[in-house]
């Protein structure tokens, strides 16, 4: 399945606000109905990939071109797979265990976002994450930095408490890019492929727990816009930071099944303590058919937190041995 | 040319039939019981179990804190248990083992590591757990760990691997959801106890409801590795009925990393690991 897929319909009714005339779109059934629940919502169930080979950010060198065109898009991730494929690293096998990480363990998909856009960032208008504040660049310089005198000073990643690309928000990783949602009456349920996280989003219009209740993925509540979920993030703790953002960020997550298979997440990112103004980001998650989600015991495997730190122990006596 | 077959079959069935009307929740005033729009009886909600089985699903009485710090705060609650008949049918080497676990209890417990329970012990933790039931979709989310498993309704073929919360295939028998877990981690126990199992066991769980409020849980193990027959443990479970319930994080992961790494930290002046 290295086939590059891309969108066979049009986004052009949908994107036409935010694409303007330069959305390369063949025709969508304007009149789209997604399959709906007894409750007469959308049915947003089942398994999701964000898998994207399009990079949050515009590249430098597409500065001026917000779009590709289909062709160009496929040349792109045609690039991108090859280039990204690990399978063709040179260099030291000792960097990584004798080059043991090779392409199978990664999975960045094989075609870009259904938008065609060079990059998931929708505004600002320039694709790129807006400048941080003053306060937020001497908060970020003042983080010290990562070290392997003892668990509590590894990134969260590395100590399986929390992945950025899990959020929320969502946005496409290295590998398990994979969701599940499912959905009552009054209640979303998102399952992560990455480190299993769960995420309840209570949809029956409860206020949020209190500010001191902080928690490393905050507190989600949703409601519907027409047919379109929508669910607030806020009481982060401020350790979880998404691209150095601060407790106080507010995220807003948009949800959209706009075909049977596409699944419009788009989300805006709201903290005027880090950043100079609000962005958002449009990622099309694609339904995974035929395939199932297995679960990812990332902190009972986790045998590399021994090696980093046992690793750095032993660098330690040699020094010491070494200055005798 | 499937796909487009079914959303065009979708296409159809809605022009045919118009938006659907919104499901009054439909309730069995014999039973007291909730149902969802199919007719299945409604789990949906967050459950949790009373009995302290966690500490032990056997009898017995209540026992010192494992530290002498903790006082009775850290004492261990006494329990009837949940075994029907009060004993887990052990072969001899088992038994054996199960008396060298409760030994070293303290420091062999998965839980103390933030290990993911496995089923049945992530029932009876003394934290909610809550249940997703839309149509065919069921998931139940553990707050302790943030585990988490799908219980698959349709036959989704044999497990690739073994999984820390097991491979979960679901069926409704009459009105009790019926369970069958298999491919579960031998690392997991069934208790702090140091009761546990092997990666054959094999638990058919069943959930009844009793009523809008309680939820009956039964489950039958087997094992014959570990086990000279099949047994079975049953507890009611409640419904969480504050206005506000909802689960919680308990990421546990910082709350271990002192007993699973503090002898691998810069400095560590106690015994070598």
């Amino acid at each position: 399945m290295r086939s590059i897929a891309l969108s066979s319909w049009c986004y052009g009714v949908l994107f036409s606000g935010l694409a303007a005339a330069q959305a390369p779109a063949p025709s969508a059934p304007a009149d789209y109905s997604p399959p709906r629940l007894a409750s007469g919502k959308p049915d947003l169930q089942g398994l999701w990939s964000n898998a994207l080979l399009t990079p949050l950010e515009r590249p430098a060198d597409l500065a001026d071109k917000p779009f590709l065109t289909e062709e160009e898009a496929r040349e792109y991730a045609r690039k991108r797979v090859e280039t990204t494929n690990r399978d063709n690293r040179q260099g030291d096998p000792g960097a990584d265990v004798l080059l043991a990480y090779n392409d199978f363990w990664w999975d960045s998909g094989n075609s870009v976002v259904k938008t065609l856009r060079t990059s998931l960032i929708v505004d600002p208008p320039n694709g790129r994450v807006p400048e941080l504040t003053e306060a937020a660049k001497q908060r970020l310089a003042a983080q010290p930095p990562f070290s392997a005198d003892g668990p509590e000073r590894q990134p969260l990643n590395a100590r399986c408490i929390y992945y950025a690309t899990a959020g929320p928000p969502m946005t496409p990783g290295a590998y398990n890019n994979n969701y599940q949602l499912v959905q009552t009456d009054d209640h979303v349920l998102i399952v992560n492929e990455m480190v299993h996280e769960t995420r309840i989003i209570p949809l029956d219009g409860r206020p949020f727990p209190p500010e001191e209740i902080r928690q490393w993925r905050g507190s989600s509540r949703g409601h519907w816009e027409g047919d379109t979920l929508v669910v607030e993030t806020r009481n982060r703790r401020a350790d979880t930071p998404f691209r150095g953002s601060s407790e106080n960020m507010r995220l807003t997550e948009r949800f959209t099944r706009v075909a049977d298979d596409v699944l419009l997440y788009e989300f805006t990112v709201d903290d005027p303590d880090t950043f100079t103004q609000p962005w958002t980001v449009q990622i099309t998650s694609s339904r995974v058919q035929d395939e199932l989600m297995y679960e990812y015991a990332c902190h009972e495997g986790n045998k590399a937190m021994y090696g980093i730190l046992g690793g750095a122990r032993l660098e330690e006596r040699r020094a010491a041995d070494a200055a005798k | 040319m499937k796909r487009i077959g079914l959303a065009l079959a979708g296409l159809l069935s809605l022009a045919a039939c118009g938006p659907a009307a919104p499901p009054a929740a439909q309730s069995d005033s014999a039973s007291g019981i909730e149902r969802t729009a199919d007719g299945k009886p409604d789990l949906n909600g967050i459950w949790q179990a009373l009995v302290p089985a966690n500490w032990d699903i056997r009898p017995h009485e209540a026992r010192p804190a494992p530290l002498a710090m903790l006082g009775a705060s850290g004492a261990e609650p006494p329990s009837l248990g949940i075994v029907d008949g009060g004993e887990i049918p052990y072969l001899p080497a088992a038994l054996e083992q199960q008396r060298q676990n409760y030994a070293n209890r303290f420091e062999l417990d998965p839980e103390r590591k933030c290990f993911m329970p496995g089923i049945p012990r992530a029932t009876y933790m003394p934290q909610p757990f809550q249940l997703f039931q839309s149509g065919d979709n069921i998931s139940i989310v553990y707050q302790f760990a943030n585990a988490v498993r799908p219980i698959y309704m349709k036959d989704p073929g044999p497990a690739p691997t073994s999984f820390w919360m097991g491979w979960s295939v679901g069926r409704w028998e009459g009105d009790t959801l019926v369970v069958e877990v298999t491919n579960q981690k031998p690392e997991t126990w069934l208790d702090r106890a140091g009761n546990f199992h092997s990666g054959e066991l094999r638990v058919e769980e069943r959930y009844t409801l009793m009523g809008p409020n309680h939820l009956l849980y039964e489950a039958t193990l087997e094992d014959p590795k570990v086990f000279s027959r099949p047994w079975k443990i049953s507890l009611p479970l409640y419904r969480r009925l504050e206005a506000n319930a909802e689960l919680l994080e308990f990421k546990c992961v910082p709350f271990a990393e002192e007993v699973l790494y503090g002898p691998l930290r810069k400095g560590y002046a106690g015994e070598k690991p």
